[in-house]
């Protein structure tokens, strides 16, 4: 028989990859865009993440409050219910980083499709369920596997660290060719750019992203396939879509390529054992069919179709392993006693409020002026894994900046206006009069004093009398610090001249989010604020 | 002439001047300060440069010139911790008119610079004026030898070597450790490394910097004044309106006039002391031709 593929669909499919490119550019370009603008406030770049209808859900249980940004999520459900799981093959910027390398994995022969036939990917459900269990609990733990989140937080604190480096490798060659000409624009262009080059898991957060774009290499979209909670969701909400999977059975000689080729095993063939639920419409089943046998005919009348088939026995397993392994994310020294290293973003909420809406996606990581927020990696307890905590040898909390809270997209980090962002007190800074120069050595520094930011400043000088080695005393100006004054910004500690283990130093207490982590009993009564 | 000649006869002639003062004061061109007293900053600082003889004397035809402002902090012009951009600007604009080939506006900043450079209005103001306005970058340090009493060599944006003439631009500002930042203080923007450990022996660093920078004109704005919680301010009420400009070539006796704005005399200052007993300069304002005017 003469082969016949459909013309149609091919062109379908070239749409779907233009949607893709688009949607990817779109996610991109808001990326790169989460960066100082130029001016104090900054606009929607945080607008994908509100398409998500799995961050709005979970945000809605974990914290049991309506995020009206949400609402665009109604949007994607309400498509999802009309066009099935579309959004995966067509938007999904993580989707299509996966179709891409599955592709390529394909064509350099590393993936070599098999035929799975009669087996549900069911593992991304029960990954679901097992989320939102928790949050039932307010375990917010979707940030860790969401595919918007995995994809910025890859990008932002694993991916562009190690282009920056390279490219200031080759910037650096440049400069060293003496290529002024050419090299001092790129210098000037990277430099507007803003990327955030120091990350505290640029390792680990990059492998990670490594490791999930390899697995494609053992099945095309394994992430689609088997992992994604948000696919899982989607899924859920497709079996009365419009959009059926017909084989027309004349033509159809029966070679179980659709099959083998389907990107997130759905079987089109037998056409019975199609899952709407798998399907993402990437049509690669009726564009490859050699005899033109698949069709997706628009059905005005929406029915349901048996899709989804989770094991009862399993599903109750899983909900009750998620029950009883909810304290384990959450039972940690620091539930107890703050952790003197936590220092959250200013507007952050009270630690328990916070943790149930960040979804950890790095947004205000990505836009910090200073690199200063970094990914927790145990500071916050095993359920803060990569929530944002402020690093002052890293950098500082720019005084007059609130752009992080303009950027989170659950609200986790209160929006604040720059006034009101400078009477927010993060934390406290204390001195080693030990590693102080003044303190120790009775030589002149003040590095502090000068680059404090409040007026009038928190750290003051007073004349010391210090005993030197050599027992000679020295009277020179010393640091101290007034805790009502300082708001723990951490410009002291990131300047400071005594390089590895700073004289001045910031930890939590005092920040204006906690009523417990407080110092005075006069700061305790009467506080609040603007929470 | 050569930036380099031009100072050495500077320098010689400045010691001659200390010898026989009478004598050579009387066949003197130009008055050593020019200070200007007015309401816009922009006509204060034309009428500066024409006191001291006009842009043309300090800037020739073809010149690449570097301005070194103080741009250092994320605060705005009101807050008087960076340069006035309009100061900026003028000094921009007049290079131009005097033919200059092309013209660089830049600090190595305390915050980060894509935020002093916008929220100073300095890039804003100079790129209006045709400046160019680049940011540092950590390709463009060169370990240089400084020469000078405590450093011997530091790490320097080569931007600041490799130009035909350099102006310094600085703002009057209090500074706990000096008590004041001048001129000779806002050469640590010049410098990469770790300059925060500069602080322990900053006079001396202050000193040996501005004796190796040599600018070809110093311009000390001191429009708006920082008296208290320096070098950053905050609080209005921290700044003082002086409208007033000054300038000279002599950057010792640039900060010496500084210092008397702020009510200090020039010779309290460790920093201004080192450097006139090493010649660089005079501090003795009865000593130095100055013109005032005010408009």
């Amino acid at each position: 028989m003469k082969k016949e593929r459909s013309k149609k669909y091919r062109a379908v499919q070239i749409l779907r990859i233009l949607s893709q490119t688009l949607f990817f550019a779109l996610f991109f370009y808001l990326l790169l865009g989460t960066h100082f603008p130029g001016k104090d406030y900054i606009g929607n770049v945080e607008i994908f993440f509100h398409f998500d209808p799995l961050l709005a859900l979970t945000t809605l249980i974990a914290a049991r409050v309506v995020f009206l940004s949400f609402v665009f999520a109604s949007i994607t459900i309400v498509l999802t219910f009309v066009f099935g799981r579309f959004v995966c093959a067509w938007v999904c910027p993580l989707g299509s980083i996966h179709q891409f390398f599955s592709f390529v994995f394909k064509k350099s022969k590393l993936l070599k499709p098999k035929l799975i036939k009669n087996k549900l990917p069911t593992l991304k459900y029960y990954i679901l369920i097992f989320i939102l269990v928790g949050t039932i609990f307010s375990l917010n733990l979707v940030g860790i596997l969401d595919p918007l989140s995995l994809l910025y937080r890859s990008f932002a604190e694993g991916v562009f660290p190690v282009l920056n480096h390279t490219f200031s490798n080759v910037l650096g060659l440049l400069y060293q060719a003496e290529f002024y000409s050419i090299a001092d624009p790129i210098a000037q262009f990277l430099t507007t750019l803003d990327i955030n080059s120091i990350f505290t898991q640029v390792f680990f957060i990059g492998s990670l992203f490594l490791a999930i774009v390899l697995l494609n290499i053992h099945r095309e979209r394994f992430w689609c396939r088997y992992l994604c909670p948000l696919g899982a969701l989607l899924g859920l909400f497709s079996r009365w879509n419009v959009l059926k999977l017909e084989i027309d059975s004349k033509k159809c000689i029966e070679c179980n390529l659709c099959t083998l080729h389907c990107e997130t095993q759905a079987n089109p063939f037998p056409n019975k054992d199609w899952k709407s639920s798998e399907c993402v419409y990437c049509f690669t089943c009726s564009s490859i069919c050699p005899t033109n046998a698949i069709r997706f005919p628009l059905k005005t009348q929406m029915e349901k179709i048996e899709t989804v088939n989770l094991s009862r026995r399993k599903l109750l397993l899983t909900s009750i392993v998620g029950a009883v392994l909810a304290p384990f994310f959450r039972l940690s020294p620091e539930s107890k006693r703050a952790s003197e290293k936590l220092i959250r973003p200013p507007g952050a909420l009270p630690e328990k409020q916070f943790l149930e809406k960040c979804v950890k996606c790095g947004e205000c990581m990505k836009v910090c002026p200073t690199n200063a927020l970094q990914p927790v990696l145990k500071e916050a307890g095993p359920e803060g894994l990569w929530t944002p905590m402020l690093v002052p040898k890293i950098g500082y909390c720019e005084y007059y900046c609130s752009l992080c809270t303009q950027v989170c997209p659950t609200g986790a980090i209160k929006e604040l206006t720059v006034p009101e962002k400078t009477q927010v007190k993060i934390g406290t800074s204390w001195i080693n009069k030990n590693r102080c120069i003044p303190w120790k050595f009775g030589d002149p520094c003040i590095v502090c004093e000068e680059h404090c930011p409040v007026s009038p400043k928190a750290i003051k000088l007073i004349k010391a009398e210090v005993k030197t080695p050599e027992g000679e005393i020295k009277t020179p100006l010393a640091p101290v610090i007034d805790i009502d004054l300082c708001i723990g910004c951490g410009i002291c500690e990131n300047k400071c001249p005594v390089m590895d283990k700073p004289a001045i130093y910031v930890t939590s207490v005092g920040e204006s989010r906690s009523e417990e982590n407080q110092l005075k009993l006069d700061l305790i009564s009467g506080s609040g604020g603007i929470y | 002439m050569k930036r380099r000649d031009f100072l050495k006869n500077i320098a010689v002639g400045s010691i001659v001047l200390n010898i026989k003062p009478n004598i050579l004061a009387q066949e003197k061109k130009y008055p050593d300060l020019a200070v200007v007293q007015g309401e816009l900053p922009s006509q204060i600082t034309r009428e500066a440069i024409s006191i001291l003889g006009g842009v043309n004397r300090f800037i020739s035809k073809g010149d690449e010139v570097l301005i070194k402002p103080n741009i250092g902090w994320d605060r705005t012009p009101e807050q008087a911790a960076c340069t006035n951009p309009q100061v900026v600007k003028t000094l921009v604009e007049l290079c131009f008119e005097a033919g200059a080939k092309k013209v660089k506006v830049m600090d190595h900043t305390i915050n980060p610079a894509r935020r002093t450079y916008v929220r100073s209005g300095i890039a804003e103001a100079a790129k209006e004026a045709g400046a160019d306005v680049p940011f540092t970058n950590e390709h463009k340090l060169k370990k240089v030898p400084i020469n000078g009493q405590k450093l011997k060599e530091w790490e320097v944006y080569r931007d600041f070597l490799e130009t035909d003439k350099l102006i310094n631009v600085p703002i009057t500002k209090h500074h706990s450790l000096s008590r004041l930042t001048l001129g000779m203080k806002n050469w640590l923007g010049a410098l990469g490394g770790n300059r925060n450990q500069l602080h322990q022996s900053l006079d001396y660093a202050m000193v040996d910097l501005a004796a190796f920078f040599k600018p070809t004109l110093s311009f000390m704005d001191s429009y708006r004044i920082l008296h208290r919680n320096g070098p950053q301010g905050g609080r209005l009420s921290d700044v003082k309106l002086h409208k007033t400009v000054a300038a000279g070539v002599d950057y010792v006796a640039v900060d010496s006039i500084g210092a008397h704005f702020m009510d200090i005399n020039p010779g309290e200052l460790m920093f201004l002391k080192i450097a006139n007993e090493r010649g660089l300069g005079e501090i003795d304002l009865e000593k130095l031709t100055i013109e005032k005017r005010k408009i």
